[in-house]
Parts: C-alpha cells; structure tokens; sequence
C-alpha cells in the first residue's frame, strides 16, 4: 500500500496541482466561492466566459432545473476584458492556481483582439491559458457557430493560434453529427488541449400559458443528465487526437470524475455540482487521492484513458 | 454583509401552519447573529443529489437571543415538497445569510407593509425590526381565501396595524390587498416608506401605486437561481439606473440573489 500518490497534470504546458478544475460560468471571477473554499487547492480556474466589450446577456426567466439537470440560457453576461483585468484579475495574484480566461465573441477579429489583449498583460496578470468557447448555444453570433463546422473551427483557431503564444483550450460543443472532425480540425490548427462537452440544446414548455420557460426559448442542458453524453463523446475525441482531453459535463462526485480521467481525460472541470455544493471541488480531489491510494496509483497519469476494452 | 456560511443546522421544528404552508424553525446562532430582514437562505431540499439546485427561501423570523431562523414556504414543487418531509432533529445544510435585506431609513415614521400570499415570509422578520426601531408600522395581507391568510396574529403581536384582502372574500376585505394600499393613502395615512414581496403583478401594482403617491418603496424579487452567490448570473432581473451626469437611462440585467432581492420599486423594469 502506498501512502503517497502524485496528482499533477500538465495540460496545454500549464502545470496542475491536481487535475480539478472549474468549468467557466459556474465559477464567476473566482472570488465568490472565496468564502467556502481554499482558491489555492484548485488545480486551475476557468472564469466567466469574456468578451471584447461587457454584454449584458439575455432576458430572465435564464434557467430551470430539469430532470438531474438544469437549462441555462445566460446569454454570457459578462464585464469584458477591460473590467476583467482591472477589477478581477488583481484579486486572483494571490494564489499559486493557474487562471484560465475563456474567451467569446461574435466574428474571428473579437476573439482575435482579446486573445492579443490579454495575450499583452499575462505575465502581468498571472494568466496562464485561454479557452476558447466556440461552443456557446446562448448568443445569437459566434458561439457555437464555429464549434459546429470543422472549417470554421480551424479557421477560428488558427487565427487565435497566430496572434499568442499563450496556451490554446479549445471548448468543443456536443451539438455536431461527429465531434472527431471538429476535435481533428482544432488539433490542426494549433490547439494545445481540448475541453468537451459544453452543454445540449435543450427547451423546457410551460403546458399553462404555453410558453418556454426560458426567455431565450433554448437553453444548454448541464448537470448528471449530460455524463453519459459527456463521457462517450470524451472517449471518442480522447481516441483521435494527440493532445490532452479535458472532460466535463455532470461531475458531481468523485465516481463521476474518476469515469472521466479512465476514459481519457488529463483533467476535468467541473461545473452545475459547485451550485449545489460550493465545496465541491475539493471534495472530489481529496476523493481522487484516496482512490488512488486505496487501488495503489502512484500517478494520477497511470489512470488517464486507462480504459479497458 | 456578512459573508455567506455554508454549514448544517438541526431542525428544531416543523408545522403545517397553513394547506401547504410550512413554518420551520433551525438552530442556526451564526446566521440568526448577521442576519437582516428580507435577506434569505439557499437550502439543500435533500439529503441525496436530487434536486440538484438549492432553493432560496426567505428568513421569516430572526431570533438572535435563542439563536434560530424561521423559514415560512409553501410547497410549490419537487424542492419544497422533499424539505416539508424533513423531520425535527435532522440536520439541513445551507448558505446564507445572503442577499442584501430591506434599507429602513432612520428618518422613517410611518411604515406600510405589504405581503401577498407566501410572500408575507420575509415580513414578520421586517416588522419586527421596524417596531423595535419605534416605527408605526401598518401590515396589509393579502390571500385567496381565508385559510391561506398567514401570519395575522404575528404581525399584530408585535404592535403593527393590520389589515386584510382575500380574493373572495372569504375573510375581511374582498378584494386586492392593493386596494387597501390604495385606501389607506386616499384616507391620509402618509407613510415614508412601503416594503412589499408577493406575486409579481401585485408587487407592479404597489410600486405604480407608492410611486403616484410619491412613497419611496422597496420591493423583494424572486427568480429561479442556481448558485445564490452571485457566480452564475441565472437569477438576474432588469434593473434601470438614470446616469445624473449624462442624464440618460441605462438598462441592466443584476442579480436577485446579491444585487437584491430587495430592490427600489423604482428601478425594476417590468417586462411583459
């Protein structure tokens, strides 16, 4: 039996202390779950999707739970990059967790500009990687427009690609006929590691005034009803690329997590399970380690895509 | 504001006040010790994963001295129902206490309180601070029927006039709690400020009826909500904020669960 086991990942050249990560939008800039947790523990945080200019989202009602899951349709309401950097960023200097921005925006030049902007002040601002979303169902421009045609993504990709150095996360959308291509297209156009799944489209109708129940009519469905979807669609892009696989979709406790890395995810991120449980992210990374040591592991990376089959 | 805890609290109660009407009280001195009227609790219904969002219910009573919260809901659905079956001596795990609470300025005399249906939850709470802060406080209700009048004698013990509308009839007044604001303005009770939670055309109605009567009024929002913290953004309401130095009108989407609930009448923007 062993008594000490190594968690650290590296994903996309950014070095992990454990492989949890927050999945953005469930997390804010951070600093609201200060109070519940120790920021430090984290093995990254993924912030509030960004953009170029603030948005100011979609109408409410945003959300509503469905069956072991839930519909949003935020419309990534954010404070754009200025406010980011000036009022956000700052407070997140103080710990040694990697900050992952997640990027947004309606045409190539916006995701272009805001990768060069932030791109400027990383050393600065402690920013270790970017997401690229480009899988958002919720805004009516860019979003999942690019995440769901394989030439569109590599046409967004390579041109963020070019303008930084700064580690690439492409974020890929489950709403395709064959994520293997989409996944393909972005390997080649230069990104360091993908993240997957963002969330289903989905709707929910009020049978009263027969209206949706969302504003927005469509939503993104998240939460355990989405693991499965998540957890096949993870194996499958984990199997055709060379470049390390970030799962999400439904974490919510240590199995769900564990399911992931054996089916080929270096990291996970998690997301709906931090409104339930605002602790639950270290919760499942004290989970990890002692699964570890219980099967006797000596490196979280024995067990990535240690699926048998 | 105090920070938001998130710990376990044993239910020391629990009572069917009204059909579907629930008044639990928790052992929880560390949020009854910050709390303030009109902020609220976000609640784990159950013991398991199911539902998988919390639900945020208002802190009906604050008793600092015993070191308890009550938390008056009705049940409304799946979340309400399961935490209506919890049993006395099980321990329930919450945030709070969060939100930002009603403003009762010093210089106020005169205070209407306005609860319609369920919402009178966060009111007791309110009045009680009122009354200890010397105000004269005046409490309308307003219900269906007569059995879904919820909290009359409470409001009444703690010195505040009391007032009540049900829809038909069935006890007092028929009619709309509003028309009792309404008469109480027409009759010269000017009071400096209005508080009112309820259903979302009711709380319309007050604001349009306070504001004619140049009342400052607060109103208390609900929205479906996920994290109850502020990281999300899924519980937002339009909010309109006048620019003095440009004069114009700017439009923005804030948050129930931090921004509010409790927001100006004044500034809510009533969509469709």
């Amino acid at each position: 039996m062993i008594n000490k086991t190594c968690l650290k990942v590296e994903i996309a050249g950014i070095k992990l202390k454990n492989p949890v990560m927050t999945a953005s939008g469930t997390f804010g800039y951070g600093q609201e779950y200060a109070p519940f947790i120790d920021l430090n523990r984290l093995g990254a945080m993924i912030l509030k999707g960004i953009t170029l200019k603030p948005k100011m989202g979609n109408p409410p009602p945003r959300i509503i739970e469905t069956p072991s899951g839930m519909l949003n349709a935020i419309g990534l309401q954010n404070v754009g990059v200025e406010v980011l950097v000036k009022e956000k960023l700052p407070y997140l200097k103080k710990f040694n967790t990697p900050v992952i921005i997640n990027i947004s925006g309606d045409t190539i030049e916006e995701y272009v500009e805001l990768a060069q902007k932030l791109g400027e002040v990383s050393k600065e601002m402690g920013i270790a990687g970017l997401e690229v979303n480009i899988s958002c169902p919720n805004v009516k421009k860019g979003g999942m427009v690019w995440g769901t045609d394989a030439k569109a993504t590599y046409k967004i990709v390579s041109s963020i690609r070019k303008t930084t150095s700064l580690p690439l996360v492409v974020k890929l959308t489950p709403n395709v006929t064959d994520i293997k291509t989409i996944a393909q297209a972005a390997e080649e156009a230069g990104a360091d590691a993908l993240s997957l799944i963002n969330t289903l489209v989905g709707m929910v109708v009020d049978i009263d005034s027969r209206k949706p129940k969302l504003a927005n009519i469509s939503g993104g469905l998240s939460g355990p009803a989405v693991k499965p979807v998540a957890l096949w669609l993870v194996w499958q892009v984990f199997q055709t690329v060379n470049i390390p696989v970030i799962g999400i979709g439904g974490i919510i406790k240590i199995e769900d997590a564990l399911e992931f890395i054996i089916a080929g995810a270096q990291a996970i991120e998690i997301g709906t399970a931090n409104f339930l449980n605002p602790k639950v992210t270290i919760e499942i990374i004290e989970g990890i380690q002692k699964y570890l040591i219980e099967k006797n592991i000596k490196d979280i990376n024995e067990l990535v895509g240690s699926m048998k089959i | 504001m105090s920070a938001i805890l998130n710990i376990k609290v044993k239910i020391l109660s629990r009572k069917e006040v009204a059909p579907n009407i629930y008044l639990i009280k928790l052992k929880a001195p560390e949020v009854a010790q910050e709390a303030l009227p009109g902020q609220f609790i976000h609640i784990k219904c159950s013991k398991d994963n199911y539902p998988l969002l919390r639900r945020p219910l208002s802190i009906h009573r604050i008793d600092k001295e015993k070191g308890e919260i009550h938390i008056l809901f009705q049940v409304v659905g799946e979340g309400t129902k399961l935490l209506s079956q919890r049993v006395i001596g099980d321990d329930l795990d919450i945030m709070g206490p969060t939100g930002n609470g009603f403003n009762i300025y010093p210089e106020s005399r005169k205070i209407i309180i306005i609860g319609g249906g369920i919402g009178v939850a966060p009111l007791l709470a309110l009045c009680e601070e009122s009354k200890r802060q010397g105000k004269e406080v005046r409490v309308l209700i307003g219900a269906q029927k007569k059995e879904l009048v919820i909290g009359e004698e409470n409001f009444r013990k703690l010195g505040a006039k009391v007032d009540v509308a049900t829809n038909d009839g069935s006890y007092k007044y028929k009619g709309l709690v509003t028309d009792l604001l309404e008469r109480i303005i027409k009759e010269g009770w000017l009071a400096d400020q209005v508080f009112a939670c309820g259903p979302k055309l009711k709380l319309k109605k007050v604001v349009e009826i306070s504001l004619d009567a140049h009342i400052d009024c607060q109103i208390s929002l609900e929205e479906r909500m996920a994290c109850g913290i502020g990281a999300c953004l899924g519980c937002v309401c339009k909010i309109k904020t006048k620019n003095k130095k440009e004069n114009k009108v700017k439009y923005e989407f804030k948050r129930v669960c931090v921004d509010g609930p409790i927001f100006e009448g004044s500034e809510v923007v009533w969509d469709d």
